[in-house]
């Protein structure tokens, strides 16, 4: 009984510092994983799901053809990623109601439809479809 | 010397009381935890192409990779097709808000991207997927 009541008031105190670090460390990993992941990404329109026939007559269109072999063709005039951009743009002067097609080949490599997708952004198309070609 | 005495001396009473700023960090501590979503990234190494035109997705939800060999990925695991919907009406219990974001490798092939992009659409109700890019 002494012996207890004798004993000195600070060492009774329990020390917070360990517990502080370990509770600040789970904050910051907290925090850090709350917002580290951040993905920056463009829209894309795959095609619509399949509609009742129209009897309207269609827009024209700009069509934007990538074959297997990611060679770009735009309304059947061979073209390439560097210049696929003006021929849209000189194709939709023509007629600004046109709507653009993207029509890639299965084969082909999803980033040349995404680039080009950039592109129709850049020349501010809208009204744009990502569609697979048929094989 | 004398000096340096005092202070030992008095250094029990100089202690700064700790509790009420653990109280505060205790309080974040939780505020973070509840908050906190977890993303599960895909296991697939994706080179991205550079684009002018995007935004930031924010609140993110669910990343779907589709690597170089066409693997479609969602979190760890490897799924097909016809699995994407089911995946993610299941993630959508835990997270109803987030976005969903497609990150295809530059030489994925587009039938799968777009099939993929379709299935997407079909199960959320959108018309538009956002495809991961890097900022030009």
């Amino acid at each position: 009984m002494r012996g207890r009541t004798s004993r000195p008031a600070e060492e009774a105190n329990v020390d917070l510092t360990p517990m502080l670090d370990v509770v600040f460390i789970l904050l910051i990993f907290f925090i850090v994983t709350s917002t580290f992941i951040q993905e920056k990404a463009m829209a894309a329109e795959p095609p619509p799901p399949a509609s009742p026939p129209i009897d309207k007559e269609p827009d024209p269109a700009i069509l934007v053809f990538i074959d297997a072999n990611d060679n770009i063709t735009v309304n059947r005039k061979q073209s390439d990623l560097a210049s696929v951009r003006a021929a849209m743009e000189r194709l939709k002067a023509e007629n600004p109601e046109s709507a653009l097609i993207i029509q890639a080949h299965p084969q082909s490599s999803a980033g040349t439809f995404m680039i080009i997708r950039d592109q129709a952004y850049s020349a501010k198309m809208d009204r744009v479809n990502i569609v697979r070609s048929g094989g | 010397m004398a000096r340096k005495k005092r202070n030992a001396a008095a250094s029990a009473e100089d202690d700064v009381n700790l509790t009420p700023m653990l109280d505060v960090v205790f309080i974040l501590l939780i505020f973070f935890i509840v908050t906190a979503v977890f993303i599960q990234e895909p296991d697939a190494e994706i080179e991205r192409i550079s684009a002018k035109q995007f935004e930031k997705q924010s609140p993110l939800g669910m990343l779907i990779a589709v690597d170089k060999k066409s693997k479609i990925f969602f979190g760890k695991s490897e799924v097909t097709l016809s699995d994407i919907g089911f995946r993610i009406r299941e993630a959508r219990k835990d997270n109803p808000e987030g976005r969903i974001v497609v990150q295809p490798h530059r030489n994925a092939e587009a039938g799968v991207v777009i099939d993929l992009m379709e299935a997407i659409n079909a199960e959320e109700k959108t018309n538009k997927v956002a495809l991961s890019v890097l900022e030009d």
